[in-house]
């Protein structure tokens, strides 16, 4: 386990000279600057590093970035833990913990490794088959499987770090910093085009940096990067992003990218101030894909016991990070993209022996490979690897040397072994070519196509050129660097001369020193007899694939379904081209009539916190304040969120003993001030239109269900808002400042609505009417004045009002009259209308001042007692009145003749007003609907539970027939006793038959005996407000 | 996370900007009190959904407040174009007899 | 009532801004190269609301008559002019903002200029407030906000456009860019823009 496997190699980018400390599973290690979590492993000698998902077989690090389907660990402890990260992509620092995430119960002892000796039992399908029955143990099951599954466990305080989101707007952007797409960065960047060039990885320059015996133009590859990537930054038109991964492409190019910005540091140096992570939203002009590819392994017998990698990984860990993953590698491949790393691991020392399924070789490379001490096996793959928790050795078994696999079982024939070498070693690595990664060119839409030439699923550079979306380099199938280059000049001058741009691609010398690439052959699995996986994440084997193609599955998408390959947090990334290509074996089709299963986003997980960004803690969502906050605070009010506002909601009082008054207590109080003496509601959030025109009046008329044409300038009027289907959508009182001028108001949560549908009207139907409206909610802040002490109340503050009483003076400012005077020396339109039934004023300023004239009021009302109330006591007061609150006595499918308010219904007008047909129609004539009515409990303490269902008897044994619900329900201190307003089926006539007014409302397992009245609890006459 | 072009502000910008406001050119009849309930229920309810070209109106909420109508791809979210209500109707009016010649 | 006037005799009215509760001014200090974001309230300016048929010359030459220049037609332009901005904010409505004292006098004198034209002239100086900012990240600090495509928000130009879950109007000047908030907002607004500078370091600008 302590074994050392760093090397020294010159081209290493891990800095041997800041070695830090960090922790495995309670272990001490210690990696280098440079190193990802893998490497660092890996070179520290650590081989299992977890446990699969199904069958609890130990696993090992099988690749080196993205693609990884094993190692998910658990970074982190407390707060700041993150699961299910891929050992791979964690960038090491002083202090990491890591941990490992599957094993459940014990890191030690794993209960599902039996299982991995009982896997016939477990087969595709397993849990479908398995835990369908009975349906009401399933969440026992999902519990016990979820946990076993072996992912990581989410942080359970809350999130310590913070995130952010950012809106770019470019003309190119360029996702992938390998060769390719550097080279298109620069040639854009040089046009002067706004350039953001994104890549996922701490450094820019994708497989370059695992590539340093390559040259272009004669120079070491990683000279030509860092040549590229310095000119990239003197440019200014070009932004660089590292460790930010493209994750989705949207409708228009809108591409989201989620940035690291402070993972790969050790703690302490982490700044506070800085987002952990960043979500970027770029929307580009143009998009250069150059996403490159990962490579395929090939599927073979036992092809998952720790130290089986891929032959990009290993020579990753070796040439970029230093780390020779073993001694003696055996490599096999099928393709000559291999064949550089083998040469590479020869060269640095280790012991390598190549299995080709090929037959013959390039001579070039034989050459080299003899020089190196390269034993080569041609015609040979790999049936079996040795070895239960790291790798002993395998069998080589020589394939059929006369045909390609592919002919061969086309003609039906059976692969034949003809014979077979056991070769001893400690890391085997395999190559079946390349599978580019075509997900973000597919998110939006695109689909790849299969090239027999590649073998690979491919895009096209400039298939979708008129969307704006170009790809360069090995996600097009071009696998070679040097023809990428030179095609992905060409593919950028095309791109930036579609921008009306040209570049130079002057001083660019893309000739490398590359052998010529032999064809690769078309093959996904070596046959055997041993468990070959295709999926390692989710455990599917070439016989899991078969079974479900013999249990008829034939689309790629059921079989993807039903096997769970491509499942999991690397979603196939590996494996998908193989299952593909397996299960068109055993459909016995082509790979293209497969196909592919969809790509969605995102491309790898994304955390909630950079989805949710600033959205957050006090900036989750917009709170809007009134002018009165500052005095609501002051007297303690508890606050509900009405829309987006904060309202008081009720003033609980804090007694000497510091006992401060619940809810009812304070609502008692304040509903009893309004009605004995003086209190005051701040009604700032209610909607305010003004609208002046000509064609004001009639305008009222159409969207109004009542008649505007004889309103007096001075005066107010309620008005009923229905929508063309004839519900009510929304209420408030109207004034009439002048006959070419009102002022609407609307309800606090409909104020937005009401204004685009008034709009939408006027712009779309009547644009002949001579009407502007606007907005002025935020420019009044209003209070109301309400009780029979208010008139006195507001005469102390102001003077220049006729307040006098009106039978005394009929002339002076009676009720739904409105007037403009000072109120406290702030100029002030005052509206005496009443919410309560009480005498009241609404006293509107200019919302500077609001805070002001608030506090000068309750001064003023302090002989009385004045008392500050929120909303729940407003609630009280209006339903004691039975005043409807519109989305709580209405739901959208309630007219204003069930609310029994054919008074607001003009049908004398002679515009058909907005929903006026609708109330003809044979559904709303119907005299039984639902209708509002007034409930009184037979017991006057209980207060009955708003929704609950009307039933027309105690008896609830189902079917019950429902009658409607309770709409309002409160405790009303000033009758001493309850109260409620419901919508009850032909409720207006049942109120009046005192044979047919008994109902019960069922809610919470009782039924409550009541009887159907008015709505009207208090003062019917209106002889309240009429003073 | 498309963009719209409002003809009333003379420039693209992003989707969020907007509120959709459902179907275009869906005339209010000019006499109600005239239709069938049958006509006045297809006018109230009855959309054309379709997959593929919609007309539709669009709402420049945070910007002008001005409504413009887009024809825009269901199925794809291309956009064909975008208008003020009274260009968009010329548009739509030549489509409409353009078909309309087309199948005679 | 736009004749009615403060009733200073007996009383001594406060105004009160929506971001009050921050105390700005006591945070304020002299703008540095140390943060890349600078901030502050304009506080309780004078805010009319203008809507009129751009193309009826009457309106125009009846605004230009109140005002003394002309109003801003083109879509998305502002013009500023000694005390008054002028901003378009849809062909037919215009917000014009002046220094708080002027406003009832401007609003006297187009409501004067504009009789008999349809239009509609509104006090709305209590419904917004404005908010400067500038600095090297200036912009940064913006992306985290809006949609909008800030490099298209040359100077001398406004939009109306989305902030965090909110809307705002936003106008550039040459050295800076002008935040315009709904009164109920601003708290949302002022919390949100301080979250999005705080890595670029914010500082409350002295003016
Ligand atoms: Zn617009």
């Amino acid at each position: 386990m302590n074994s050392n496997n760093r090397i020294k190699h010159q081209h290493s980018r891990v800095d041997l000279t800041k070695p830090l400390n960090f922790s495995f599973n309670g272990k001490s290690y210690i990696g280098y600057q440079g190193d990802t979590l893998a490497s660092a492993l890996l070179a520290n000698g650590v081989k299992v590093m977890a446990r699969s998902f199904k069958y609890g077989r130990p696993r090992g690090i099988v690749g080196a970035w993205a693609e990884e389907p094993n190692c998910l660990v658990q970074i982190d402890v407390g707060a700041k833990t993150t699961p299910d990260l891929k050992a791979t992509q964690v960038e090491l620092y002083e202090g990491l913990v890591a941990g490992r995430t599957s094993g459940w119960p014990s890191l030690a002892f794993d209960l599902k490794s039996i299982g991995g000796h009982f896997s016939r039992f477990m087969p595709a399908g397993f849990y479908y088959k398995t835990f369908k029955w009975p349906a009401q143990f399933w969440p026992l099951y999902e519990h016990i499987i979820r946990r076993a599954a072996g992912y990581g466990s989410s942080p359970i305080e809350a999130d310590v770090e913070t995130y952010d989101h950012k809106h770019h707007h470019t003309d190119v952007l360029v996702v992938g910093g390998g060769a390719t797409g550097l080279l298109a960065a620069l040639l854009a960047g040089r046009s002067g085009a706004s350039v953001i060039l994104l890549d996922d990885q701490s450094e820019l320059g994708g497989y370059l940096l695992s590539s340093p015996n390559t040259t272009i133009g004669g120079k070491s590859a990683i000279e030509w990067r860092d040549n590229v990537i310095t000119e990239l930054q003197s440019l200014p038109n070009v932004q660089m992003l590292t460790r930010t991964t493209a994750f989705g492409l949207h409708d228009m190019n809108m591409i989201q990218a989620v940035e690291l910005l402070q993972d790969h540091l050790p703690h302490n140096q982490r700044k506070p101030a800085q987002r952990r992570e960043r979500l970027h939203r770029i929307r580009a002009s143009k998009v250069v894909l150059a996403t490159g590819a990962f490579e395929r392994p090939l599927v073979f017998g036992h092809n998952d016991v720790p130290g089986v990698m891929t032959v990009s990984a290993i020579a990753t860990y070796f040439n970029r990070y230093g780390v020779a993953c073993g001694q003696h590698a055996l490599i096999l491949t099928s393709n000559d993209g291999a064949y550089q790393a083998v040469a590479d691991l020869a060269a640095g020392g280790l012991q390598v022996t190549l299995a080709d399924v090929r037959t013959e070789i390039n001579p070039a490379w034989d050459a080299r490979f003899k020089q190196l001490g390269i034993d080569v096996y041609l015609g040979f793959g790999i049936s079996e690897v040795f070895g239960k928790t790291t790798v002993t050795g395998a069998r080589l078994s020589k394939l059929n040397p006369t045909n390609a696999m592919q002919e061969m079982l086309a003609q039906g024939v059976k692969l034949r072994v003809i014979n077979q070498i056991d070769v001893a070693c400690d890391i085997v690595a395999s190559s079946g070519g390349l599978s580019p990664t075509v997900h973000l060119f597919c998110h939006d839409g695109g689909r790849p196509t299969w090239s027999d030439e590649s073998l690979a699923f491919v895009v096209s550079a400039n298939s979708r050129a008129n969307a704006g979306i170009y790809c360069v380099g090995a996600v097009t199938g071009v696998f070679g660097l040097q023809a990428g280059l030179e095609k992905a000049v060409e593919t950028t001058n095309e791109m930036l001369n579609s921008l009306g741009k040209n570049s130079t691609a002057s001083k660019l010398n893309l000739t490398t020193n590359e052998i010529a690439r032999s064809p690769a052959q078309a093959i996904y699995r070596i046959p055997t007899n041993k468990k070959a996986f295709v999926d390692f994440q989710n455990d599917v084997a070439v016989t899991d694939i078969e079974l479900a193609v013999r249990e008829n599955f034939k689309s790629i998408e059921h079989i993807k379904r039903y096997t769970a390959l491509g499942f999991g947090t690397d979603q196939g990334k590996l494996s998908n081209v193989n299952g593909f290509a397996i299960s068109a074996e055993f459909l016995g089709k082509t790979i293209p009539q497969v196909g592919t299963t969809t790509y969605r986003p995102a491309y790898t997980p994304v955390s909630f916190g950079a989805l949710a960004g600033a959205h957050v803690n006090d900036t989750f969502e917009p709170r809007r304040y009134t002018a009165m906050q500052p005095s609501h605070e002051k007297y303690e009010a508890e606050f509900e969120t009405v829309g987006n506002w904060m309202r008081p909601w009720y003033f609980p009082k804090t007694s000497e003993n510091m006992h401060s008054e619940d809810m009812h207590a304070a609502v008692n109080r304040e509903c009893l001030a309004a009605r004995n003496s003086v209190a005051m509601l701040d009604a700032s959030t209610l909607g305010k239109i003004d609208i002046q025109g000509r064609d004001v009046r009639e305008f009222l008329n159409r969207v109004y269900s009542n008649a505007w044409s004889q309103l007096a300038p001075g005066k107010c009027r309620y008005g009923l808002m229905l929508n063309e289907a004839g519900m009510v959508m929304d209420d408030g009182v109207t004034a009439c400042i002048t006959d070419t001028h009102f002022l609407m108001t609307t309800t606090t949560g409909g104020a937005a609505n009401v204004l685009n549908w008034l709009e939408k009207w006027h712009q779309t139907e009547w644009p002949e009417l001579e009407v502007y409206m606007t907005s002025v909610t935020d420019h009044w802040a209003t209070a109301a004045l309400v009780g029979p002490k208010s008139r006195e109340v507001l005469a102390k503050l102001c003077n220049d009002i006729d307040l006098s009483p009106i039978n005394l003076s009929p002339d002076a400012f009676k009720f739904m009259d409105w007037r403009d005077g000072t109120v406290a020396g702030v100029p002030a339109r005052i509206f005496r209308i009443s919410f309560s039934g009480e005498l009241a004023y609404e006293i509107n300023v200019d919302a500077s001042y609001g805070n002001y004239v608030w506090e000068e009021l309750m001064q003023a009302g302090a002989s009385f007692d004045i008392t500050p109330y929120g909303t729940e006591t407003m609630h009280v007061l209006r339903a004691e009145k039975g005043f409807i609150i519109v989305g709580q006595e209405t739901d959208g499918s309630v007219t204003p003749l069930d609310l029994d308010m054919a008074w607001a219904v003009s049908l004398k007008k002679p515009f058909s007003f907005i929903g006026k047909r609708s109330l003809a129609r044979s559904d709303t004539v119907r005299t039984d609907r639902k209708q509002l009515v007034g409930l009184l409990t037979e017991d006057p303490t209980i207060v009955l539970k708003e929704g609950a269902q009307i039933i027309n008897s105690s008896n609830i044994l189902p079917p019950v027939p429902m009658f409607g619900h309770v709409t309002s329900s409160y405790y009303s201190a000033f009758l001493g006793r309850s109260i409620a307003l419901a919508l009850v089926t032909d409720g207006l006539k049942r109120r009046d038959d005192p044979a047919n007014n008994t109902i019960y409302a069922w809610a919470e397992g009782k039924a409550v005996k009541a009887t159907i009245v008015s709505p009207v609890f208090v003062d019917a006459e209106g002889a309240r407000h009429n003073v | 996370m498309f963009v719209i072009n409002c003809p009333h502000c003379q420039e693209a910008r992003e989707e969020e900007e907007f509120h959709y406001e459902g179907e275009a050119f869906i005339a209010r009849p000019a006499n109600p009190e005239a239709e069938t309930d049958d006509a006045w229920g297809d006018y109230l309810f009855m959309k054309k959904n379709p997959k593929g070209w919609h007309w539709e109106m669009w709402n420049h909420a945070t910007g002008c407040r001005k409504i413009l109508v887009a024809k825009r791809n269901t199925a794809n979210h291309a956009i064909a174009g975008s208008w003020t209500l009274s260009e968009a109707r010329k548009v739509y009016d030549k489509e409409q007899y353009d078909a309309e010649q087309a199948t005679k | 009532m736009s004749n009615l006037e403060l009733n200073l005799s007996q009383f001594s009215p406060v105004m009160q801004t929506p971001l009050q509760h921050f105390n700005l001014s006591a945070k304020q200090e002299k703008m540095t190269d140390a943060k890349g974001v600078w901030a502050h309230e304009m506080a309780l300016l004078g805010y009319i609301h203008l809507r009129g048929n751009a193309q009826n010359k009457d309106f125009l030459t009846a605004v230009k008559k109140a005002t003394g220049v002309d109003l801003p037609t083109a879509a998305c332009s502002i013009s500023v002019a000694s005390a008054i901005t002028m901003l378009n904010l849809s062909p037919d409505e215009w917000m014009l903002i002046c220094p708080r004292e002027q406003r009832a006098g401007l609003q006297k004198k187009l409501e004067a200029a504009l009789t008999g034209i349809h239009s509609q002239v509104l006090d709305s100086s209590g419904g917004y407030t404005s908010v400067w900012l500038q600095g090297k990240q200036a912009t940064d600090a913006l992306q985290h906000c809006t949609v909008y495509n800030l490099h298209a928000l040359t100077p001398n130009k406004v939009v109306g456009t989305t902030f965090g879950k909110a809307s705002v109007i936003i106008y550039r000047l040459d050295n800076g860019f002008c935040l315009v908030l709904r009164r109920s907002f601003a708290d949302y607004i002022w919390r949100y823009l301080a979250r999005a500078a705080a890595p670029y370091g914010l500082g409350i600008a002295a003016l």
